[in-house]
């Protein structure tokens, strides 16, 4: 009998930790222990308790409250599990997990984050042992070659080949830093893997670092992790207890220390060069490439940088070879791909998939449609450096190429939803907003372009749009895409310009009717009360912070246009669906 | 080091293989416009501004991308261009988006009033100094006669002078009349022409515009002849501004500069009678009419033909020229009609005939009247009537001579176009005045005779370009009075001359530039924070009493006597404009891409402007965050004092911390306010 509760940060938030504490009350007596795993990715289902029964048959229990820990307790002790049956995870649910396939993610959920021997008990520093003993750096870097790796952060670039390039630049004192500074809204695959399987990450960067020959290795993870940050100090901790850390790494020649960087959360600090000059103490702003890092990085030395989940596949790729990676995917990209799964879909949460998917398969297959049964808008990839894809481009393939020639690009992982009320010039000004914050503000065409991008986003949703605004904005964003020192400021048009390709009528609608047809823009929008369903209850009247609903009780309401202040409270106390936007 | 070859805008280079392409170019003499390079320091890239367009990378391939070409390394056959369209889009959009957040006044709002762009700021600066010969160079850098401009300009700059916030403008014209007085006095300031260029220009009017054009034109080297159909030089400055304003003396002694500088003058020679445009156009390379509007527009009332009804530019120019004598008005009543400068100085001119009674006749208030109220004020000091919401109906005579004028009552109405409220008959309502003589001072027009083929307006005025002050004659140029929207006041005569002037030397060599007002950044008066100048008073104009200077044509300004109020009175000026506009790299650019930076207006970055380091101000709303003063503190002065603060667009460059502490290892080495390219730095005394 195996019992864990799922103690990845969404499901502590979810209430997890509680459920955890309830039902090692209930077993104290009992002499069952407790375990906790990380994150499975199932964040609508949380908290999640997995028993595995004497049988070793699987019960995962959803949505777990305190009253529900109860009869799970109950079914553990007295075997029978049917009196719990009904807060098993359903069929259709499940589909979730079964319609994946997990590298990066593979222990995710499944085992102790905080237990070393969790991670050696199913075959954790298998693949490090086989490099320090039998694997030069060349067979190493190759085996990632023939694996077709590509940079998992965003932009793509293939791993073997900035691993050679370090690996050939002059110098002993090299690094290698692992970028987790998971930095776009609605993205979390980065933490899920730091939080639930930490050693996958350290050891798919002990074996970058046999690989370029770096004798130091630094994850950059940033602050707001913290929980993350904690597991993976242990989880160091451990590995080097165990020699998997330190000098001499199993006996071999080689060494390398590990070393956690809490950054104080600057998006741009995601961006290589400003990560290193952040890791130096600096302030975090881009620096000019060419040199690149692989030539000259932190401290000036030759140094590799890749995203968390690039090295949670490492490992994997060397356990069962880069043909087994390659092996799945398309032509161009290969391997698996993590999504973090968001917005108006049934089922959000982390989504492992081979490369080839197409996003309709993700969205309706995995994810199980959209909410509410309302009608698929646009689905948002990349963050603030990616862009919308409309719903006549849902059979898109999910392939580096494939969509970036949409606009959009593949991004870190984050793939946030929409259906048909989200106001697509609003989601731009969403993504405006926060590059306009978070540019470093070295680089003029960022730092005062994206804000005048986001200024003309900003008078067009309040209903302000002059006519030439869209143009002036096509203007600005082919100027910031070609002036821009970094990836941020290149690629922050990018919400603006596919939002333009594909909704150019939202747009339009905004700056010449002053009609925001999604009804999200409060500006654009009136609240009315229809006549026919209206009781005259007064509840909205009551409610109305701003005292724009008048009408006599037992009678049909009516708000007052001009001192409604349009913050839909009305809509949401009225029993009856007689208001409604227009 | 190997030596490769590279070509910018066509011309091959060679340079040390791995050079920077900025570097290259720089050696090379050419110029590609950044802001945050410095030899003293690494290549940084933040401005955008250098970015080139690398069309051949040596191997037939076009860089998808423009570079950097401070960080971008040259490679041998490296094909650069730095300025095609995509690389001028890119450049002038930076520097638009640069200006849209940038908050200063490149040049203090009295030279941008001023209608000839006097460097005002420039020259009260150097009176404060004492420096009255280098005033009068920067005067007569846009205006000849400073002396006379100086009395009688109604000063456009004090209207915009910021000082007028705090407490009253400073006294702009009478300083600059002061300074050039006293320049006059002694060793005169007098420009050096270029070699002769072997061309002949005309100009046909020898008044403000036309004595500018001529002698600006002859300090470009052209040999240049002025016709005047009056006995003496000066026009409407001598024939139209009374003596009182503007002694003959002073002006005499100007326009002998003028001379002196090689200008010719033909005199009692009127185009169209004694010579032909045909004729000058034969003589000479170039034809420039300034020839002014001498003649007074009619009012159209019945009675306007009788004796005794006279237009106000004939009665002051029958003033003027009679040699001193002035025309015994005594025992008549004298109604003038209109609001503006003229009236004002018919009306004065007639009590210093001896007037019994002079009326004005004005159909709004005192406060709409367009004359200056100095003008006014001592108008009435001297006793003139002032009949205001009156207008002539109708001039009633008796055996042909004017007996007495029928007023129309009127009211104010709704505001006109202009602003003003339109006065509008009071129906019913006339009043009477018993009159011998009738001024009409309500506006004057072109006496165009000799001007047939040249096309006019359809004012009636010579048709000038408003850029080139070119006519429908190419080899004829115009300016003043005489042109487009007709008569205004002499230094919009000066300054159009002066301009025409550059534009008339340039078609002399062959490549007319039309002028072209720079691009300049300003701020709103109400954007600046004028509470911490304490208050000076305004120097007084010493004037001579109404009862004493009402008999005589004397000057009524007895001009300022005191040399040390002079110079405090010049120190008043707030120095609005920006220290650095000279050698400012910003504006440079931003003008010579011909920047339209209110496209993107929106929020700036506003901070306090900080005098936290001892020798050097530092201005954040000037600074393009090129970051050169942070890394030249960090690299090359070791001292590390600057940093940046803040994200996104509020990101601000502050003394690291802000701390006391860490500022006062500043070793004043000025290395960064060097290299500062704009004036966001500005050194200070302590």
């Amino acid at each position: 009998m195996k019992i864990t509760v799922g103690q990845g940060s969404c499901g502590i938030a979810a209430g997890a930790a509680k459920v955890l504490t309830k039902l090692e009350s209930f077993f104290a007596s009992e002499k069952i222990k407790v375990g906790i795993t990380g994150c499975i990715g199932m964040c609508w289902l949380e908290p999640i308790v997995d028993v595995t029964d004497d049988n070793n048959v699987l019960h995962r229990y959803v949505k777990v409250s305190e009253d529900v820990a109860a009869k799970i307790a109950q079914a553990v002790v007295s075997k029978d599990f049917s009196v719990a049956s009904e807060y098993e995870i359903s069929e259709d649910d499940n589909s979730f997990l079964t319609q994946q396939t997990r590298v990066a993610l593979r222990n995710c959920g499944l085992i102790d984050p905080e237990n070393i021997n969790e991670y050696i008990n199913i075959g954790g520093y298998s693949a490090l042992k086989k490099v320090v003993s039998s694997m030069s750096q060349n067979d190493v870097i190759n085996e990632i070659k023939v694996s077709g790796l590509a940079g998992r952060g965003g932009a793509g670039f293939p791993t073997w080949f900035k691993w050679n390039a370090a690996k050939q630049s002059a110098g002993d004192e090299k690094y290698l830093i692992c970028n987790a500074d998971e930095g776009d809204p609605g993205a979390f695959m980065d933490r899920a893997v730091i939080e639930s399987d930490p050693h996958s990450l350290i050891e798919g960067m002990l074996i970058g670092a046999y690989a370029i020959g770096a004798k130091e290795a630094v994850v950059y993870v940033r602050a707001e992790y913290p929980l993350a940050i904690i597991r993976l100090n242990k989880a160091i901790e451990q590995a080097r207890a165990m020699g998997f850390v330190g000098n001499n790494i199993l006996g071999s020649s080689f060494s390398c220390d590990f070393r956690i960087k809490a950054g104080a959360g600057a998006f741009v600090c995601g961006e290589e060069t400003a990560l290193i000059e952040s890791l130096e103490g600096s302030r975090g702003m881009p620096r000019l490439k060419p040199p690149f890092p692989a030539q000259e990085g932190y401290w000036h030395k030759p140094s590799n940088i890749n995203n968390v989940e690039t090295f949670a596949n490492v490992a994997w790729i060397i356990e069962n070879g880069g043909q087994a990676f390659s092996a799945m995917g398309t032509e161009d990209s290969k391997g698996t791909k993590v999504f973090a799964l968001t917005g108006k879909v049934k089922r959000g949460g982390l989504v492992e998939i081979p490369m080839g998917k197409t996003l309709r398969e993700v969205i309706f297959d995995i994810g199980g449609g959209i909410k509410n049964d309302m009608q698929f808008k646009a689905v948002q990839m990349g963050g603030p450096s990616g862009g919308c894809i409309p719903a006549e481009l849902l059979d898109t393939v999910i392939d580096y190429k494939k969509l970036g020639a949409t606009g959009a690009i593949m991004g870190s992982g984050g793939m946030v939803v929409m259906d048909e009320t989200t106001c697509m010039v609003g989601m731009a000004k969403f993504f405006l907003d926060f590059t306009a914050k978070e540019s470093c503000g070295k680089c003029v065409h960022c730092r005062i372009g994206t804000k005048r991008m986001q200024e003309i986003l900003t008078r067009i949703v309040e209903g302000e749009g002059k006519e030439g605004d869209i143009e002036l904005l096509e203007e600005l964003c082919e100027a910031i895409k070609d002036g821009a020192l970094c990836g941020l400021g290149q690629t922050a048009p990018n919400p603006v310009l596919t939002t333009i390709k594909y909704f150019r009528n939202e747009y339009e609608a905004h700056i010449s009717q002053k009609k925001c047809p999604a009804k999200e823009c409060s500006n654009l929008v009136i609240y009315e009360i229809d006549k026919d369903k209206c009781v005259g209850c007064t509840l909205c009247s009551k409610k109305c912070p701003a005292k724009a609903i008048s009408g006599e009780v037992k009678k049909a309401h009516s708000i007052d246009a001009d001192v409604c202040i349009r913050c839909g409270q009305c809509v949401n106390v009225c029993r009856f669906g007689a208001i409604s936007k227009k | 080091m190997e030596q490769i070859k590279i070509t910018i805008n066509g011309k091959e280079c060679v340079c040390n293989d791995g050079e920077y392409i900025l570097k290259v170019a720089k050696d090379n003499g050419i110029e590609i416009p950044n802001l945050c390079d410095h030899d003293s320091v690494a290549a940084f890239g933040a401005c955008g501004i250098c970015a080139v367009e690398i069309i051949d990378n040596g191997k037939g391939q076009a860089f998808p991308k423009l570079m950097r070409a401070c960080a971008t390394k040259a490679q041998n056959g490296y094909v650069v261009s730095i300025d095609s369209d995509r690389v001028l889009r890119s450049r002038k959009i930076a520097l638009e988006l640069l200006m849209s957040d940038h908050e200063g006044d490149c040049l203090g709002p009295c030279k941008l009033n001023c209608p000839a762009g006097t460097d005002v700021q420039k020259y009260l600066k150097q009176i404060s100094e004492g420096n009255y010969h280098g005033a009068v160079e920067t005067i007569k850098k846009v205006i000849p006669i400073p002396a006379s401009i100086g009395r009688v300009c109604p000063h456009p700059c004090e209207q915009n002078c910021r000082r007028r916030l705090v407490d009253e403008p400073l006294s702009i014209a009478f300083l600059k009349a002061y300074a050039a007085d006293k320049d006059l006095e002694g060793d005169t300031f007098r420009p050096v022409a270029a070699s002769s260029s072997g061309k002949k220009v005309a100009v046909v009017g020898g008044g403000p515009a036309g004595l500018t054009a001529a002698y600006y034109l002859t300090i470009a080297g052209h040999n240049v002849t002025v016709y005047d159909a009056m006995p003496k030089m000066g026009g409407m400055l001598r024939y139209g501004i009374p003596a009182y304003r503007l002694p003959k003396d002073v002006l005499d002694k100007e326009i002998a500069e003028i001379k002196a500088l090689g200008v010719t003058f033909k005199n009692n020679c009127k185009l169209g009678t004694d010579i032909t445009l045909d004729e000058l156009k034969t003589d000479n390379d170039a034809v420039i009419v300034a020839v002014g509007a001498w003649k007074s527009m009619q009012m159209r009332v019945e009675g306007e033909q009788l004796d005794g009804v006279l237009g106000g530019i004939e009665f002051l120019r029958d003033i003027s020229s009679g040699d001193g004598e002035k025309p015994d008005l005594k025992g008549m009543n004298i109604a003038v009609c209109g609001g503006g400068n003229t009236a004002m100085d018919a009306c004065r001119s007639a009590v210093r005939c001896g007037a019994d009674n002079v009326y004005v006749i004005y159909r709004r208030t005192r406060s709409e009247m367009p004359a200056e109220d100095i003008e006014i004020e001592e108008a009435i000091e001297e006793g003139v009537d002032f009949k205001f919401l009156t207008n002539p109906s109708e001039i009633i005579g008796e055996n042909g001579k004017v007996k007495q004028i029928k007023l129309q009552v009127m009211e104010l109405g709704e505001p006109d176009e202009s602003g003003r409220r339109s006065p509008v008959a009071v129906e019913g309502k006339f009043e009477y005045l018993d009159v011998d003589m009738v001024i009409m001072a309500i506006g004057q027009t072109i006496d165009a005779v000799g001007l047939d083929s040249i096309e006019k307006t359809k004012k009636g005025t010579v048709s000038a370009n408003a850029a080139t002050f070119a006519t429908s004659d190419e080899k004829v140029f115009a300016v003043g009075d005489a042109t487009n929207r007709g008569a205004s006041i002499a230094i919009e005569a000066i300054g159009e001359a002066r301009k025409c002037a550059d534009v008339v030397d340039s078609f002399l060599e062959g490549d007319i530039t039309p002028f072209r007002e720079k691009f300049v950044s300003k701020r709103n008066d109400s954007d600046v924070d004028l509470s911490d100048k304490p208050k000076l008073e305004r120097v007084k104009m010493p004037v001579r009493p109404a009862e004493e200077r009402k008999h005589d044509f004397d000057a009524v300004n007895l001009g300022f006597d005191d040399e040390q109020k002079v110079m405090q009175e010049a120190k008043r000026c707030l120095e609005c404009g920006c220290h650095d506009y000279d050698d400012c790299k910003l504006i440079r650019y931003a003008d010579m891409v011909n920047v339209s930076p209110s496209r993107f207006s929106g929020k700036k970055n506003i901070n306090d402007v900080e005098r936290k380091l001892r020798v050097i101000e530092r201005n954040p709303n000037k600074c393009v965050l090129c970051g050169l003063c942070v890394r030249i503190c960090d690299d090359v002065a070791k001292q590390g004092i600057l940093g940046y603060v803040g994200r996104g667009f509020s990101t601000v460059i502050k003394p690291e911390f802000n701390n006391d502490e860490t500022i006062s290892v500043c070793a004043n080495c000025r290395k960064c306010f060097d290299a500062c390219p704009t004036g966001a730095l500005k050194l200070i005394e302590y």
